[in-house]
């Protein structure tokens, strides 16, 4: 069943067009990660999707429901984390969760207080329940926030960069309330900058930049979609060699290779299986190696490379 | 793909039910801690309860007074001090909350909650200022000791308070639609304050001059009305006698309480201004106004306008001069009759008004260049050749001037009600002259429109100051130099568009009185400028059209963007 479905969403601010025709399904269950440079586009879809703004056209359906027109029953649904999680100033934890609890119809004062804990306690914050939420650190902001966000169970939860100013534990933490979550039916679409972490975390993720689409699916395939299927083979010697193989550059796969501080380097282009029959080959010709390691672009060099990309087309 | 059927949930409460809303609660819970209340109910109970005692002390050291004056003597200051709590303490915290709510970014997860715009307003309307609800309350036993021990009538009462009850909701409403609106928190607090304190300051002197209207945005003359009732009897009868003299709340042919035209005149306001905070709960880029509500509450005012002071006329009673003349010494015995010049000073202040308010109304419905563009590419994506009649991107231009129309009408219908009553026998305006307002009003309405759609809101700025203001200005300086240089002051003034409707009067209306060099100077002035703005305004006009023309051509022609999936 698909969750959250999006048709040809476009929003301009003026002659910018901040997300341009964009059409993306994310299956109910799945914590949907999306990824993009600074501009590309993620904060106004979600605005868009947490029904705060409207785009110049474009359908977005949440669990069937149209989030543009039929906005009270879509925020039924939604759990809306912004970037940077603002609190009130005038009030304690408990309060603000307890607050929202009532604003969503989660029961009598008792119920509403009762889900309140709970949550505080999902995020680690029953011991600052009654703490004014500014005065809290960034990382227990973000908490809270979350806490606020999940209170009525929704549906879809759409957290814009919501590990920002966690600590190591947090996030794991985090990762941890995403699958429970997730476990218990939810659709989450989530923003981040720290790629390995959102790979981490998500099952399918998309990539944006200048409001288009470049890719979607699972890492992996993200990945070939965005062509950075390249990756370079070093193969280690028990004896150094003087020179480059003949024999190497007719394997298929093998784009160039060249000795490196007494390594053998690789840039390969095939795939797993062809990628196997090299070493092979060199087993097979009794060269006897010391070590073969794989190495590929990280999550952060892809980024930086869409990024960069990006730039140089403004 | 599987959808999910919208089943029609229960909401989480029906906007009548305060004492259930989320927000009213939250703001209960934030704003009546007991550090906070406390303090601020102990200095209302010190404040309201030594100025009770001590004026009840001293009115008890009068041997005129009986027991019941005595109780009534504290009456009038301690409703000066509940004004003062609700209209401006909790007015400002309205705006200055709402502002807060903006700043802080929180104001998202209110959008966010699952109830309706009108909820959400009356969560925020009767939250945000409850800590000075509780401090007006403080004060309440003190007015009820006053009101049930000083014999006031409970019509009285109820009349007083029913005012203020809807006085304090116009404001507060104001105060949260300010708040909206302006995006630092001191500037909301600020303008907040300098609107209430204008409105019982600056604006009922524009009652002075035939705009009778304003006064019923206060609480003045309901106070006015029960006067008698609420001081001792030796002033009350001196009061009564005015009170006679000047208390007529007339609709044209009909009379009304005091009290009830107020309600009436307050609740044309109190529902535009709630409509306009619920839009922009619904939709955050939204127009704070439609554009046939806005055209609509622009005649409703007109029709105020005209329905409070048309019957004012013939007595009299609408001339400033009438009631000075009541009470000067110098005057006294003499037969009363207006000054040629009040009728210019009070036709000249309805154009006025009526100019700036089509300005405001005009800002309100003109789209932005941004939303036009948008709106557009809305209509391409859906196959549409034509924007929607009445969304906000739609062009206004038939409305604003429909609108000027309405104000030029009402205008001339007012100059020609004063100029032909009994007060002035030769003098005409006959309604072929209805022609030159119009165009007036329409010019200038125009011009507004036309400079706001094609440049924005930065050259309309611009142009107000150097076209409207500084001509304005340098008319001033040079008219006081010396009387030689008074036409040329006059053909300075004339670039202002808001000298208009002055050139226009003195122009068509036989009861001005100016001096000869600028009777003169007055036609080949208003001829000049008039005709520099009319082509200015065709000019501008083909530019608009070409613009919009281009703006469609080169958005429709687009083929629209391959999908991405």
């Amino acid at each position: 069943m698909t969750s959250i479905d999006i048709r040809d969403l476009r929003v301009d601010y003026g002659d910018f067009t901040a997300v341009h025709d964009l059409t993306l399904q994310v299956p109910a269950g799945e914590v949907f990660g999306i990824v993009g440079p600074n501009g590309a586009g993620k904060t106004s879809t979600f605005r868009v999707l947490a029904s705060l703004s409207r785009p110049t056209y474009g359908e977005v359906r949440l669990a069937g429901i149209d989030a543009i027109e039929d906005k009270e029953n879509a925020r039924r649904l939604i759990g809306y984390m912004p970037d940077l999680a603002p609190v009130p100033r005038d009030l304690k934890c408990g309060e603000f969760l307890r607050f929202y609890a009532r604003a969503h119809g989660l029961g009598n004062a008792k119920e509403c207080a009762k889900r309140a804990d709970e949550c505080l306690e999902q995020v680690a914050l029953t011991d600052h329940k009654n703490h004014w939420c500014h005065k809290l650190s960034r990382g227990q902001t973000q908490r809270l926030v979350l806490a606020k966000t999940m209170l009525h169970r929704p549906k879809v939860l759409i957290l814009d960069e919501p590990a920002s100013g966690l600590d190591p534990l947090a996030r794991r933490d985090l990762r941890q309330t995403l699958r429970n979550l997730t476990a218990e039916g939810a659709t989450i679409f989530i923003s981040s900058h720290i790629l390995t972490e959102l790979a981490e975390m998500c099952t399918s993720l998309c990539v944006m930049s200048r409001g288009r689409l470049l890719a979607s699916g699972t890492v992996e395939e993200v990945r070939r979609q965005l062509g950075d299927d390249s990756r370079r083979l070093t193969v280690t010697p028990l004896q150094a060699l003087s020179a480059v193989p003949e024999w190497l550059s007719n394997l298929p796969g093998v784009a160039a290779a060249f000795i490196e501080q007494e390594q053998l380097a690789i840039d390969f282009l095939g795939d797993d299986d062809a990628q196997a029959s090299v070493l092979e080959e060199f087993l097979r010709r009794g060269l006897r190696i010391r070590s073969f390691q794989e190495k590929r672009s990280s999550y952060e060099e892809i980024l930086i490379d869409v990024a960069e990309k990006s730039r140089a087309q403004v | 793909m599987s959808q999910t059927t919208p089943t029609k949930i229960p909401p989480v409460c029906h906007f009548w039910e305060i004492w259930r809303n989320p927000i009213f609660l939250r703001y209960c819970r934030a704003r009546l801690r007991p550090t906070g209340l406390g303090a601020s109910c102990l200095i209302t109970i010190l404040v309201s309860g030594f100025l009770f005692q001590m004026i009840r002390t001293f009115s008890d050291n009068r041997t005129e007074l009986d027991v019941m004056d005595i109780e009534r003597a504290p009456l009038v200051t301690l409703l000066i001090i509940q004004a003062f709590i609700l209209f401006v303490l909790g007015t400002a915290q309205a705006s200055g909350g709402m502002t807060a709510e903006r700043d802080e970014g929180v104001i998202d997860y209110q959008r966010l909650l699952p109830m309706s715009s009108v909820s959400k307003v009356i969560g925020y309307l009767f939250g945000l200022p409850i800590r000075e609800t509780v401090m007006f309350l403080c004060t309440l036993p003190f007015t009820l000791w006053c009101f049930i021990r000083g014999q006031v009538p409970l019509g009285v009462m109820l009349s007083i308070y029913g005012v203020m009850a809807s006085t304090t909701l116009l404001y507060h409403l104001t105060g949260l639609l300010t708040g909206t609106i302006v995006k630092n928190r001191r500037w909301a607090f600020l303008m907040t304050i300098g609107l209430i304190f204008s409105l019982y300051t600056i604006i009922p002197q524009a009652a002075k001059f035939g705009l009778v209207f304003f006064k019923y945005l206060t609480i003045t003359p309901t106070i006015q009305d029960a006067m008698p009732d609420l001081v001792p009897k030796t002033f009350g009868a001196a009061i009564d006698v005015s009170r006679r003299l000047f208390s007529e709340a007339r609709f044209f042919n009909l009379d009304f309480p005091e009290a009830v035209f107020t309600w009436f005149t307050q609740a044309c306001l109190i529902i535009t201004f709630f409509v306009m905070l619920c839009r922009r709960w619904r939709d955050a880029d939204a127009h704070l106004s439609g554009k046939l509500w806005a055209s609509g509450f622009f005649l409703w005012i007109q029709i105020l306008l005209l329905g409070n002071s048309i019957p004012l006329i013939d007595s009299g009673k609408l001339f400033p001069t009438q009631q000075f003349a009541r009470f000067s010494v110098f005057t006294r015995g003499q037969q009363w009759e207006p000054d040629r010049w009040e009728a210019m000073a009070m036709i000249l202040a309805y154009g006025f008004l009526t100019l700036i308010l089509l300005w405001v109304m005009s800002s309100l419905i003109t789209p932005s260049y941004e939303t036009v563009v948008n709106g557009w590419r809305r209509a391409h994506k859906l196959q549409k050749n034509r924007l929607p009649l009445l969304a906000d991107e739609s062009n206004s231009t038939p409305y604003v001037l429909v609108m000027s129309l309405i104000g030029g009408a009402g205008w001339f219908y007012f100059t020609h009600m004063i100029v032909e009553s009994r007060w002035f026998p030769g003098h005409f305006s006959p309604i072929s002259n209805s022609g030159w307002f119009l165009l007036a009003i329409v010019t200038c309405g125009l011009l507004h429109h036309l400079i706001l759609e094609l440049k924005g809101t930065r050259t309309l700025f611009m142009c107000i100051i150097f076209i409207v203001v500084v001509p304005l200005m340098l008319s001033a300086i040079l008219f006081g130099t010396s009387d030689r240089l008074q036409p040329l002051a006059l053909w300075v003034g004339g670039i202002s568009p808001l000298g208009l409707p002055f050139l226009t009067a003195a122009n068509h209306l036989s009861i001005t009185e100016l001096p000869l060099l600028i009777d003169r100077t007055v036609p080949s002035v208003w001829t000049f400028w008039q005709g520099v703005y009319i082509i200015v305004i065709m000019r501008l006009t083909y530019s608009l059209y070409q613009k919009r023309s281009r703006l469609k051509a080169t958005l429709l022609s687009q083929s629209s963007a391959p999908t991405s999936t």
